[in-house]
């Protein structure tokens, strides 16, 4: 049994599971999921799709270079059956799977460690930047507020709205 | 007066659904790349034979883009596009491709050769049972 790689974002692809795409020069495209087929189709680039673990390996958000990566390889040698081999090789995937989890954990703390004094320190040039550009006002009084004076509009003399004085709704004749 | 028309609105993006079809399918970025843009076989592009097949029999043939062009201004014309120049810049940095796809996954290559038949059961799988330090 051998268990593919997607060829978008990376996650594996169980026997029976996916599609595959095989273009004319013998290449086989795995995809886990129609997403990943469909934005292969949009002709995207994995490594620019943030969701993808090509994004996050290329921008430096996984650990890239570890010892525990390297066990997982394609051998295309194949091994006798040797039952104290793989008993051995099944404790040792536990313990490395235990491992790992421990230094991604680590890894994650550094970056976001690194990511807090980036954010306060934007933050602090946010807010300086703003405390410049505010430009205080005096309050207005309350007395000049209040005070409204009357605007008299001038009434016209004669409406075409009134009826009689020559002027109806109707033609204006001379 | 109505609003004006703004700046930048379009992006020389046409007919994305109809050029998506598996049908209309060119060459891939990595094979232009690896094979297309190597200066024998660029020669041999753009200078093919006549092809009744081809639009403008395959004489206007722009290699970056994998695309024939009709006549020899339509293809002067599209060197000058837009759609040429994003081409070159994509072209500017390596092609993402299988093998990348597998390494961001974790999944390395055994650069070892196949060792000789007396050895053979031993090699491969002794790398899982070294010592492991933290």
């Amino acid at each position: 049994m051998r268990i593919e790689k997607c060829y978008f974002c990376s996650t594996n692809v169980y026997p029976g599971h996916g599609s595959a795409f095989v273009r004319n020069d013998a290449k086989v495209f795995r995809f886990c999921t129609s997403k990943c087929h469909k934005n292969f189709k949009m002709k995207r680039n994995p490594r620019k799709v943030r969701w993808t673990k090509a994004f996050r390996k290329a921008a430096g958000k996984e650990m890239t270079i570890d010892s525990t990566i390297e066990f997982e390889k394609r051998r295309n040698v194949p091994v006798r059956y040797d039952r104290d081999l793989i008993q051995t090789t099944v404790k040792a995937m536990k313990r490395v799977g235990e491992i790992r989890a421990r230094r991604e954990r680590a890894f994650f703390k550094h970056r976001m460690a690194a990511a807090r004094e980036k954010q306060k320190a934007h933050r602090k040039r946010a807010l300086d930047g703003a405390k410049l550009d505010v430009k205080l006002h005096l309050p207005t009084s309350a007395e000049s507020s209040q005070t409204k004076t009357k605007i008299l509009v001038p009434v016209k003399a004669n409406s075409a709205l009134i009826q009689g004085d020559g002027h109806s709704m109707g033609m204006e004749t001379d | 007066m109505g609003r004006l028309r703004r700046s930048r609105a379009h992006h020389a993006r046409r007919d994305v659904h109809r050029a998506s079809r598996t049908r209309v399918m060119t060459r891939h970025l990595d094979q232009i790349q690896d094979i297309d843009l190597d200066p024998t076989n660029r020669a041999a592009l753009e200078a093919q034979p006549i092809n009744y097949e081809l639009p403008g029999l395959g004489q206007h043939y722009c290699v970056e883009c994998a695309k024939y062009y009709e006549t020899d201004s339509a293809l002067q014309s599209h060197w000058k596009s837009k759609v040429h120049k994003r081409r070159l810049k994509e072209l500017r940095v390596p092609a993402y491709t299988i093998e990348e796809s597998e390494r961001a996954a974790g999944l390395g290559r055994e650069n070892r050769r196949p060792i000789a038949s007396t050895s053979a059961s031993v090699a491969p799988m002794d790398m899982v049972v070294e010592p492991l330090v933290v």
